[in-house]
C-alpha cells in the first residue's frame, strides 16, 4: 500500500489520495445547496431507475470497481467515494467525453461551488472537496476491473465447458494423459471439483 | 476565430520530409542579456506560417526553451510559475511517470540532459544537406557571435538509406489533421482535431482553451515539445525475434506483430498476412484505416502492437482516443546496423523523437505512462510496449491468434532513453517579447 504521491504511474503524481495494488480510492465531501436534497434524492432515484444506464456508463468508463453517494449531516453534506483503476485523474478528462460526465454534471450540480463536469478547473474543484484515506486496502489488489471481466467471462466459459459430456470424455482419452498431467491443468481440474 | 498562422513557428506543424536531414543543437546561456541577444540574432532563422503541403520542398529552423532556459533569459517569476507543473520540474523529474527506470534512469543520460544548463533547444530539417546548411546558417552565426551563450550538446539525424528506421521499419507515416491549417492528416477517416489540442490560445477537443503561460503574448501561439534521445538496441530485437521464431518468415511476422506495420509501412490491419510495398508506399493508403470494425480483437493488428498503442483510433480502449493525440516526429542518428547482424557493435544509433503537443501532461505523459508503460487500457494490465516499452528481461507480449493467444515472454528492453527534455516552442510575437525583456 502507497500514498497517491508515490503512485509511479500517474501522469499527476502530487494528486492525494490512496492506492492499493492497481486501485486508487476517492472520497470528497461536499456542500448540498440550501433546499436542493430532494432535488438530489431525485437524481439518485432517476439514476436507481435508469440502472442499466448507469451500468453502460460504467462499462463505457471501464476503471471503476465501486462508487457510492451518501446524502448526511440532516440533507446539508454529499459524500462520493470510489474506487478505481490507476490514478484518479489519469482518465478524468476522458470521463468528460462520456456518458458517466452527464451524471456527474445532475448529481454535483446541487453542491456549492461545482463549476460543471467539462469546467478545465473541475480536477482542482473535486481535490479541494477531496478527503484522503488513512487506510485502503481491496483484496484483489492485481485486478483491474477489465480483468476482472475477462475473468467472468473466462469463468464462465468454463463451468459450461464442464457441464458438456464431451470434456468427460477427454478426461478419460488417454491421448490427453500428458496435458492433464501439467501443473496448469491439475490446477483447472482442482477448481473444477468443486 | 481563425489560426494567426503566421505567428506559429512553421516547424510545429511541419510534417517530415523523407529524405531528411537534420541537427538539433542545445545551447546554455550564462548571461540574460547575452541570452536576448542571441535571440534577437537568431529571430530572423525562424519562419511562421503554413508550411508546405509537401514537406520535400522546405527546410526549417525551430527555436524551443526548456524552463531553465526561459529563468535564464529573465522571464519574470510570476510569468515563469504560470507554466504546467510538468514543464516546470522538466522530464527528468518525470522519470517515474514516464518509465525512464533502470537503463533509463536520468541518473545514467548523456550530459547535458537533465541538468539545469539545457537552455535553449534549436532544431533544423531539411530534405538535403545543402537546404540544412542554409536554414540553420544564421543559427550558427548568431551563436557564434554571441560571447555567453555556449553550444553544450548537438545531434546530426539523418534518414538511413534504407528510407527506415534503425530496427528496419518505415516511419513517420502517420499524423494527425488540424483544424484550421488547411493540411489533411494522414488517415482520411480521422476527423481534423481542434487546434487547441496542439497551439496553445485555441479551444481544445474539450472546448476549453489549454492552460496558457502568461502574459498572453508569450503563451499565444506557442506549443509544447518533448525531445527525447533513444538509443536503439538493433542486436537485441533481432536476438530476440531470431530466438522466438523457426522461420525468416515467421521472424519477419513476428516483428510486424510487435509494430503493427511490416518493413514497407503497410499496417497488418489492411495486410494481415504479407507485407504489400506498394500499400506501404502509397500515402492514400496506408494510414487509411480504423479498428473497431475490422479488427476488434486484434487478430490482425495487436491491441498491444507498438502502432495500435501509440494511436488507438477507434479501438474499444478505456478512455477516449482523440484526447490523446500528438504529432510525432522521429528522425534517426547513428548508422544503421548491417542487415544480418546480430551481435552489438557498440556503435550508438537510434532517433530523436520530437513530439509536439498543447498538453504534456494530457498528451506525452499519458501516451507514455497508460499506452506505452502500461496495458490496462487494452485489457492488458502491466504489458508494455514491445518495442518502446522498458521491459528489463521480464516483459511479455500478447499476439491474438486461434486457437490460442501467443504470449512470448522474457522480453527486454530494446530502446534505452539517453536524454530528454520538455521545451515550451513559442510563436513569433513571443519570440520578439523575450527579446524585449527588461531587468
Amino acid at each position: 500500500m502507497t500514498t497517491g504521491t508515490e503512485a509511479n504511474r500517474s501522469a499527476q503524481p502530487e494528486r492525494p489520495g490512496m492506492t492499493d495494488g492497481v486501485a486508487s480510492e476517492f472520497t470528497v465531501f461536499c456542500k448540498i445547496k440550501q433546499g436542493h436534497a430532494d432535488a438530489l434524492r431525485e437524481v439518485f432515484a432517476l439514476m436507481r431507475d435508469q440502472s442499466q444506464l448507469s451500468r453502460d456508463a460504467l462499462r463505457e468508463v471501464g476503471t471503476l470497481h465501486y462508487a457510492r453517494h451518501v446524502i448526511f449531516d440532516n440533507d446539508t453534506r454529499l459524500m462520493f467515494a470510489s474506487e478505481f483503476d490507476g490514478s484518479w485523474d489519469t482518465y478524468i478528462d476522458d470521463f468528460a467525453t462520456t456518458s458517466i460526465a452527464k451524471n456527474f454534471d445532475m448529481v454535483f450540480r446541487h453542491t456549492e461551488g461545482f463549476p460543471g463536469i467539462t469546467d478545465p478547473n473541475v480536477k482542482d474543484w473535486f481535490v479541494s472537496q477531496q478527503e484522503p484515506a488513512l487506510v485502503f486496502s481491496g483484496s484483489y489488489p492485481d485486478l483491474t476491473v477489465s480483468q476482472i471481466w475477462k475473468d467472468q467471462r473466462v469463468n464462465e466459459s468454463f463451468q459450461a465447458v464442464l457441464d458438456t459430456p464431451e470434456f468427460q470424455a477427454a478426461l478419460d482419452n488417454p491421448a490427453n494423459a500428458a496435458l492433464l498431467a501439467t501443473p496448469a491443468f491439475q490446477e483447472l481440474l482442482d477448481v473444477a471439483a468443486s | 476565430m481563425g489560426l494567426e498562422i503566421d505567428d506559429i513557428q512553421s516547424g510545429a506543424l511541419h510534417h517530415r520530409p523523407a529524405p531528411y536531414v537534420g541537427k538539433f543543437l542545445v545551447l546554455r546561456v550564462d548571461d540574460r542579456h547575452a541570452g536576448r541577444a542571441l535571440l534577437r540574432r537568431l529571430l530572423p532563422a525562424v519562419v511562421g506560417g503554413l508550411p508546405s503541403a509537401n514537406p520535400n520542398k522546405d527546410a526549417w529552423a525551430g527555436v524551443a526553451f526548456t524552463y531553465h532556459g526561459l529563468r535564464a533569459l529573465g522571464v519574470p517569476q510570476a510569468s515563469l510559475d504560470s507554466f504546467p507543473l510538468p514543464f516546470r520540474q522538466g522530464m527528468a523529474a518525470r522519470a517515474d511517470v514516464l518509465g525512464d527506470v533502470g537503463e533509463s534512469d536520468p541518473v545514467h543520460w548523456e550530459p547535458p540532459f537533465g541538468t539545469p544548463d539545457v537552455h535553449i533547444v534549436v532544431s533544423g530539417l531539411s530534405p538535403d544537406a545543402a537546404r540544412l546548411e542554409k536554414a540553420l546558417e544564421r543559427a550558427r552565426a548568431a551563436y557564434r557571435e554571441t560571447p555567453g551563450v555556449e553550444v553544450i550538446w548537438q545531434q546530426d539525424v539523418h534518414q538511413l538509406p534504407t528510407g527506415r528506421t534503425s530496427f528496419g521499419f518505415r516511419d513517420g507515416i502517420s499524423y494527425p489533421g488540424i483544424e484550421g491549417t488547411g493540411i489533411p492528416g494522414s488517415n482520411p477517416q480521422e476527423a481534423p482535431l481542434k487546434a487547441g489540442e496542439f497551439i496553445l490560445g485555441y479551444p481544445d477537443e474539450t472546448g476549453n482553451l489549454p492552460p496558457m503561460p502568461q502574459p498572453e503574448v508569450l503563451g499565444r501561439n506557442g506549443t509544447y515539445l518533448a525531445v527525447r534521445k533513444l538509443h536503439t538496441k538493433v542486436a537485441a530485437w533481432r536476438q530476440y525475434l531470431r530466438a522466438n521464431t523457426t522461420s525468416l518468415d515467421e521472424e519477419a511476422r513476428l516483428a510486424a506483430k510487435m509494430i503493427g506495420r511490416w518493413p514497407s509501412g503497410a499496417p497488418l490491419t489492411l495486410s494481415p498476412d504479407q507485407d504489400d510495398p506498394a500499400l506501404g508506399t502509397d500515402p492514400h493508403r496506408n494510414n487509411d484505416f480504423l479498428y473497431r470494425e475490422n479488427d476488434d480483437r486484434g487478430f490482425k493488428c495487436p491491441a498491444g502492437a507498438h502502432i495500435r498503442r501509440a494511436n488507438p483510433r477507434d479501438a474499444n480502449i478505456i478512455g477516449a482516443a482523440r484526447l490523446h493525440r500528438i504529432i510525432r516526429r522521429g528522425t534517426s542518428y547513428g548508422p544503421p546496423l548491417p542487415e544480418g547482424v546480430l551481435e552489438d557493435d557498440g556503435a550508438d544509433r537510434g532517433l530523436v523523437g520530437t513530439f509536439i503537443g498543447a498538453h504534456l501532461d494530457r498528451q506525452f505523459e499519458f501516451i507514455k505512462s497508460e499506452w506505452i508503460n502500461d496495458g490496462n487500457f487494452i485489457g492488458y494490465s502491466g504489458e508494455k510496449d514491445p518495442v518502446a516499452g522498458h521491459h528489463d528481461g521480464t516483459g511479455t507480449v500478447t499476439i491474438p491468434q486461434k486457437p490460442v493467444r501467443r504470449r512470448l515472454q522474457n522480453l527486454p528492453s530494446f530502446v534505452v532513453t539517453r536524454g530528454g527534455e520538455y521545451c515550451f516552442l513559442p510563436g513569433l510575437r513571443a519570440l520578439s517579447w523575450l527579446t524585449e525583456l527588461e531587468n
